[in-house]
């Protein structure tokens, strides 16, 4: 099933790949395992997947999990209302007898029916109660599932390489973890997110660049913030400083942080940050 | 193949399966690890599933692999509590040398390394003598007694039980980064209370109910009948009713905020109601107590489908519960003691809990917590708790 000799993940074009995490996404696909990925919002666990799709030239599937989420909806839906319409009026081309032909492909569904490897991404497996999580991984780790109604069962024609992402601080069940390989991805470091902006904004200043992770960094590290910025509040901050023409790059040593809001999302948090920065300006 | 280091991992007390065990070892066969460096990454994406065993894994990796001597048996844990304490202490001396009764100019002549070393002694003490499970799950702030070691009322509960929240500090400062012992926050509240929904059809009719339109089109002769359904929502009611009165409220206040902040955004019908330290004639609807009382008679009246449920430390003096005159307040003069009006409501609904931001380890020390669990069912205002009360609140009986 797993062939290509060039099909080691090496990073992508806007992803920053510390050299453990591509080992283990690359252990993890020939190991033909889900690999789980944990981690603060914001540490590009979502990114992962779209990197290894642009880099292995692979097609990307997303599941966004919702908390109501069934696990069939996953799998596969069977259009009654069609199949109703179609046999009341018979103009269409399908076969009103055949269910096959009503029976459309979830997003699991349709990692298993491609005819390439593809991507499978679950996103936020947390969101969903246990129960599913477990069956999923049933189906996962079986590469297989029935079709009630036709009777059928759809076999993986190639294992999709599956990553799941996780912002849980609780540990998902033990069965489920059993299943995947783990990985926990730390919030980048100072140097790292340097190499991270550098990549999204080529040709940033890089006094600029600099200065505005120096801040971003001190104004995480300020207590009781509910919900801290997170890598991409920082490029969407860096991207605002960029186009406001009146900022100069050494204003943020001076203390004088501008568009807080960007950073910030909760009032309390933003409340927060505006005062102790509008404080460290008057030292 | 590493069979050692596979029960090293296990004797340190990381959860590691055979089942993963093989699958490293397939991994070895497959001849994907070539180096060091990948066996570390890749044993441990493969064993550990925490990161909570990041650090522990680390120990024994150099350990084997280096020779580094592993910390001695209890060290992981103790070593751990132990700067847990000297951070404390470099926090707040005083506290520090009152739980953990000694002088404290003693202590301040010491080094940090003494420090450590005085600590991990006192450490082993305790261990033998409070064996067992705390489960210190965030009821925000360090130490319930440490803060409310003044009360009259018998919150208090000596210097033995004091050792215990210094224990409690240090163990909460384990995995501090990625621990579940964290404080409440609107997250995590959101998960426990997530179970708390009573699904009934409301809105508009948008969803096609499949089965009727079958149905309906068989009896229309084929002709298509669809038929509509209202979606689900949630239409549970919820009476909330927090203790904002009284000092001995005051260390649990964001706690409680955080829930009252969460309840607000969640439920559709939540109404909150104020007391101070138990119900007597009445609870009021405004923060102040003053404007708008009303009178727990009227509560009857209501569906008692709806969900009670009461947050307060249930921390008073006897009389304040069972004397008919125990309210402070000089209107609240019906003649029924708190104790009657408790029952009163515990009867009228159903389905109620009391959450309690003490600790549940406290319980036992007071009076009043006591009589008024035999009441309510009572839960530790924690992530466990809260979920514990959810599962109680949708309980069908």
């Amino acid at each position: 099933m797993y062939q290509e000799s060039n099909s080691e993940f090496v990073g992508a074009q806007k992803y920053v790949l510390d050299q453990e995490l591509a080992s283990i996404v690359n252990i993890s696909m020939k190991l033909e395992m889900p690999l789980l990925l944990k981690g603060e919002p914001g540490t590009g666990k979502t990114m992962l997947a779209h990197a290894i799709t642009e880099s292995l030239n692979m097609p990307l599937i997303v599941l966004n999990v919702k908390s109501s989420m069934k696990l069939v909806e996953a799998l596969y839906q069977y259009d009654t209302l069609t199949r109703l319409n179609d046999s009341r009026f018979g103009d269409s081309k399908r076969n009103v007898s055949n269910i096959d032909e009503y029976i459309k492909m979830g997003k699991i569904g349709q990692a298993f029916c491609a005819d390439k490897r593809t991507v499978l991404l679950i996103d936020e497996i947390d969101k969903a109660d246990t129960d599913f999580q477990d069956d999923m991984l049933d189906v996962l780790d079986q590469m297989q599932f029935d079709i009630i109604e036709t009777d059928k069962t759809i076999e993986a024609i190639l294992r999709p390489v599956i990553i799941i992402t996780s912002n849980a601080k609780k540990d998902l069940s033990d069965p489920f973890l059993g299943r995947c390989n783990f990985h926990h991805i730390a919030f980048p470091d100072p140097k790292m997110m340097r190499k991270i902006i550098g990549v999204h904004f080529e040709d940033i200043d890089s006094k600029l660049a600099q200065n505005a992770i120096d801040a971003f960094y001190s104004m995480r590290e300020i207590d009781s913030i509910e919900k801290k910025p997170a890598t991409r509040e920082l490029i969407n901050w860096i991207r605002a400083l960029n186009a406001d023409p009146d900022f100069r790059a050494k204003d943020l040593v001076k203390g004088r942080l501008p568009f807080l809001g960007v950073l910030f999302k909760k009032s309390p948090d933003y409340e927060r940050a505006k005062n102790i920065a509008s404080r460290r300006r008057m030292f | 193949m590493f069979l050692k280091f596979f029960y090293t991992l296990k004797e340190i007390g990381i959860p590691v399966s055979p089942t993963s065990f093989l699958v490293l070892q397939k991994a070895l066969h497959q001849g994907i690890i070539n180096s060091l460096d990948d066996f570390y990454t890749c044993a441990r994406a493969i064993l550990v599933k925490s990161e909570k065993y990041f650090d522990l894994y680390d120990q024994v990796f150099v350990h084997h692999f280096e020779g580094v001597p592993l910390p001695e048996n209890d060290g992981f844990e103790i070593d751990e509590m132990a700067r847990g304490m000297l951070d404390e202490w470099l926090k707040n001396p005083k506290m520090m040398a009152d739980a953990l009764g000694v002088d404290e100019d003693q202590l301040k002549n010491m080094s940090p390394e003494e420090l450590i070393a005085y600590f991990k002694e006192r450490l082993k003490d305790q261990e033998g003598e409070h064996h067992g499970g705390y489960k210190w799950i965030g009821t925000g702030g360090y130490s319930p007694v440490g803060h409310s070691g003044h009360h009259p009322g018998g919150m208090r509960v000596g210097g033995q039980s004091r050792n215990k929240s210094a224990v409690k500090v240090a163990n909460e400062r384990r995995y501090k980064d990625y621990s579940t012992a964290g404080p409440l926050t609107q997250a995590k509240i959101s998960e426990a209370l997530k179970r708390l929904r009573n699904l009934i059809p409301a809105g508009p009719r948008d969803r096609i109910n499949i089965d009727e339109t079958i149905r309906e089109t068989m009896r229309n002769a084929g002709e298509i009948e669809l038929m509509f359904d209202r979606a689900l929502k949630d239409r549970l009611k919820i009476i909330l009713a927090i203790d904002n009165g009284g000092w001995s409220m005051d260390p649990y206040i964001s706690v409680v905020q955080t829930l009252f902040d969460y309840a607000g955004a969640q439920f559709k019908e939540v109404k909150t109601y104020f007391f101070h330290n138990t119900i007597y004639d009445g609870l009021w609807e405004d923060p102040a107590r003053y404007k708008k009382p009303r009178n727990i008679i009227e509560f009857s009246r209501l569906d008692p489908d709806t969900r009670l449920i009461i947050v307060g430390d249930a921390s008073m003096a006897p009389y304040e519960l069972m004397a008919s005159d125990g309210s402070i307040h000089i209107s609240e003069r019906s003649g029924r003691p708190s104790i009657e009006q408790l029952k009163f409501l515990a009867k009228t609904f159903s389905h109620s809990v009391w959450l309690n931001p003490v600790s549940e380890t406290m319980w036992g020390y007071t009076h009043t917590i006591m009589a008024i669990s035999k009441i309510f069912p009572m839960y530790e205002l924690s992530l466990d708790g809260l979920e514990k009360a959810v599962a109680k609140l949708m309980n069908k009986n």
